[in-house]
């Protein structure tokens, strides 16, 4: 029992497995024999799932921290800057839209601009008025310069990606860089020890594998967690309705088409449309509740979609795939020696792109919380239980809030989603409360939490949301305050409307010349 | 906005370049780019820093001459007071031009002298002749000449230099502090110096390869070169009177 923990054996590749490796590897000196041994198993007869093409900001950490060059990253997996998700006709599908930004209302740590905002949301939207990122994203323009730092910006950012060459960055780099062993093979069995801890993996060509921890990255297959274990998945599809999705490659006009710089949303009769821009093409995709629309139908709505941006018979041709999706998540992640991350711990549809964020937070506590023994790992499986449950729970929530706020009447989809037994009672109360005090610090109960306060305002007030006005002195004598920061967020957008480049022109000067590291 | 063509004898035949410093033609600069060959004159005189170029991001040397924008505290009655006047400066309004040549079928780069006829220094009345009266070229423009290939292989030179000191984490961010003899206080951000904690923790290896493509004795002098921000700082309280 209190045999150091040595050995991490991780199951599966793709952006799970590779991701997790990195972030541990690159904490735990793996290239020193008193430091950690990593092992990646990966089957060659199962191809990664290969969506998840949106990042947020805290990537950058996560890349920078495992010592990937952010050119490096951004030319060999076809990537370019995320500034935040812009959502189309989710309010009353009369061509309405809003933003949900990277960059936190002006001075939000010293004060809550959405009061000062509310009385005049008839004249400019609330992301307009409180961060100049909006601004950006008519242009699509680059959140930083050619002259800015790696991983340094002028307005938050995260990444659109192309998920299949991540993973195969991220093997490279951990495997040269990391000394994260990778076996290529079949999982055949999994050997318990007496107190039913995993004591090794077999493989059909390498033999048995021993570890002292096991993580699961093996996806909705989810082998060492469901499989072996039997740990239940709790269903959120009553919540989240979601459970397909279609997704297609879509060219670009021409080399020099602009990239936008947020994932736009595009809401439909029974789910929504994503649309991401990579440097090379869009990658574009319907995610819809296969109980509200037919797949048939489903597949007219995204072709219909796409015919405006590639003409009637490309849309008409282009070959899409199909994927099932299965809103919800395992009743705990860490049992025994064995923790899941990535979708075999669970999956949410891809609203708000969260599926990453997951993977990254996951891989970190993993990392810093790692156990020294194993006396001390069933103590860690509950912090890191207790943690990511209330994780899902506030994913649920906040994508729920998406769907709740809508005004749409058009389709039962949307109807049932404002039925309030489809509601979790969580965002219930939240709302009930907001109706009368904005989202602001004390909305956020944990720390490093999914969603913070300023998302929760973003989504609230870009959708109509109206929060009474409190009448008391104490804001009023704040108005001074809130004034200056809108009129320093109107300086600070012209300044950056006229000093940033468009997301192409960056991208191609970094292919050509590279970022500079400081 | 610049107009440069590609000299010769019988178009330019009557130019003359007027050789005078002063804010008229342009020398109101507050820094100018240069290269290690010359760091031995550039560090008599001016402050080394680098700085990133705003179409490449990528760094490059240079020599301060004033503490913001079209300021040069080293121009004073038409003149350049500093008996060193950086190539890159000096080479004005004259410029390099590459020109394809195709020679029995292989492409051959050619660098060509240029001249920008925009420039306010050119006309026909004052000033240096770039000819003789039978067509060669003068003394002044063979100058010139010589100028210009030192500037196109120091820069050469130059981007091996930067690439070593990104190689090495040789560089860092510097804010310059001010404070002028009247007690008021400027800072001066934006600019990148050679990050001394770093050097001395370099191999005997690394110093040595460094040493041996003579990277070494520009980095010192780049050092060195930081004592002329107190004369810079004498020239800019004298200019105000104080």
């Amino acid at each position: 029992m209190n045999k150091p923990l040595k050995k991490i054996v991780i199951v599966g590749g793709g952006s799970a497995g590779w991701l997790t490796a990195g972030v541990i590897a690159a904490e735990h000196l793996t290239n020193q024999d008193s430091g950690l041994e990593i092992t990646l198993i990966e089957s060659s007869d199962v191809a990664p799932i290969g969506v998840g093409e949106g990042t947020w900001p805290s990537m950058r950490s996560t890349l920078k921290k495992m010592g990937i060059s952010e050119t490096d990253f951004l030319v060999s997996c076809d990537a370019t800057f995320k500034q935040g998700s812009k959502f189309t006709n989710w309010m009353t599908n009369t061509n309405d839209h809003y933003y949900h930004p990277f960059t936190m209302p002006q001075g939000f740590n010293d004060i809550n601009l959405s009061p000062h905002w509310q009385p005049f949301s008839d004249k400019i939207s609330f992301s307009d008025a409180v961060c100049a990122q909006s601004h950006l994203a008519t242009q699509s323009l680059a959140p930083k310069q050619i002259t800015t730092a790696e991983y340094s910006f002028a307005a938050n950012y995260g990444y659109h990606l192309d998920a299949g060459k991540f993973g195969q960055l991220l093997q490279k780099h951990c495997t040269e860089k990391l000394h994260v062993k990778h076996i290529i093979d079949h999982v055949t069995k999994i050997n318990s020890s007496e107190n039913e801890d995993i004591a090794s993996i077999s493989t059909k060509k390498n033999g048995d594998i021993t570890g002292d921890l096991f993580i699961d990255c093996t996806g909705s297959a989810s082998i060492l967690l469901a499989k072996h274990y039997q740990i239940p998945f709790i269903s959120k599809k009553h919540i989240l309705f979601n459970d397909s999705a279609l997704a297609v490659h879509v060219p670009y006009e021409n080399e020099q088409s602009p990239i936008a710089s947020f994932t736009s949303s595009t809401a439909q009769t029974a789910g929504w449309i994503w649309d991401i821009g990579l440097p090379s093409r869009r990658g574009v995709g319907y995610t819809y509740s296969s109980s509200h629309i037919s797949h048939d139908k489903a597949e007219q709505e995204l072709r219909h979609y796409l015919a405006p941006s590639m003409g009637e018979s490309a849309a008409n041709s282009v070959m899409i795939r199909k994927i099932p999706l299965n809103p919800g998540h395992r009743e705990k992640f860490w049992h025994k020696n064995c923790v899941a991350v990535g979708m075999a711990a669970g999956f949410i549809e891809p609203l708000e792109a969260s599926a990453l964020a997951l993977i990254e937070l996951s891989a970190k506590m993993i990392s810093e919380q790692l156990p020294a023994n194993r006396q001390t790992m069933d103590i860690i499986a509950k912090r890191f239980n207790d943690k990511f449950l209330h994780r899902w729970g506030n994913i649920v929530d906040f994508l729920k809030l998406h769907y709740v706020l809508s005004q749409r009447t058009d389709s039962a989809y949307w109807l049932d989603n404002k039925n309030e037994k489809s509601i979790p009672e969580t965002l219930q109360e939240l709302i009930k409360l907001w109706r009368y005090q904005p989202p602001y610090h004390y909305d956020a109960t944990h720390t490093e939490e999914m969603f913070p306060p300023a998302s929760f305002q973003y989504i609230l007030y870009g959708m109509n949301f109206v929060t009474e006005p409190l009448r008391h002195q104490k804001r009023l004598i704040q108005a001074g305050k809130a004034d200056k920061l809108f009129n320093d967020n109107i300086k600070q957008t012209q300044q950056l409307l006229s000093v940033l480049p468009t997301n192409r022109e960056l991208i191609n000067k970094i292919k050509k010349y590279g970022l500079p590291k400081i | 906005m610049t107009n440069s063509v590609l000299l010769n004898n019988i178009d330019h035949q009557d130019l003359k370049v007027i050789t005078e410093r002063s804010p008229t033609y342009g020398d109101n600069l507050w820094y100018a780019q240069t290269f290690p060959m010359e760091f031995k004159s550039i560090q008599a005189y001016y402050p080394i820093l680098f700085n990133k170029d705003p179409n490449t991001g990528k760094f490059f040397p240079l020599a301060l001459f004033g503490f913001e924008n079209d300021e040069n505290l080293f121009l004073s009655d038409n003149k350049w007071t500093a008996d060193y006047i950086p190539a890159t400066v000096a080479r004005q309004p004259f410029l390099i031009g590459i020109q394809t040549l195709n020679e029995e079928g292989i492409e051959k780069k050619q660098r060509m002298l240029q001249i920008d006829l925009d420039n306010p220094r050119v006309n026909q009345t004052q000033g240096e002749s770039l000819f003789l009266a039978h067509g060669g070229s003068t003394p002044y423009l063979d100058k010139v000449a010589d100028l210009l290939e030192a500037i196109h292989h120091g820069i050469n030179d130059s981007n091996d230099f930067i690439d070593a000191l990104i190689e090495h984490q040789l560089l860092e961010s510097v804010t310059l502090d001010i404070t002028l003899n009247d007690h008021s206080k400027h800072q001066m951000l934006g600019f990148y110096t050679i990050n001394e904690d770093k050097l001395n923790e370099l191999s005997s290896d690394i110093l040595m390869s460094l040493h041996k493509k003579g990277h070494l004795q520009a980095i010192y002098m780049t050092i060195a070169s930081q004592a002329n921000v107190r004369k810079l700082i004498s020239k800019k309280n004298e200019q105000l009177g104080l």
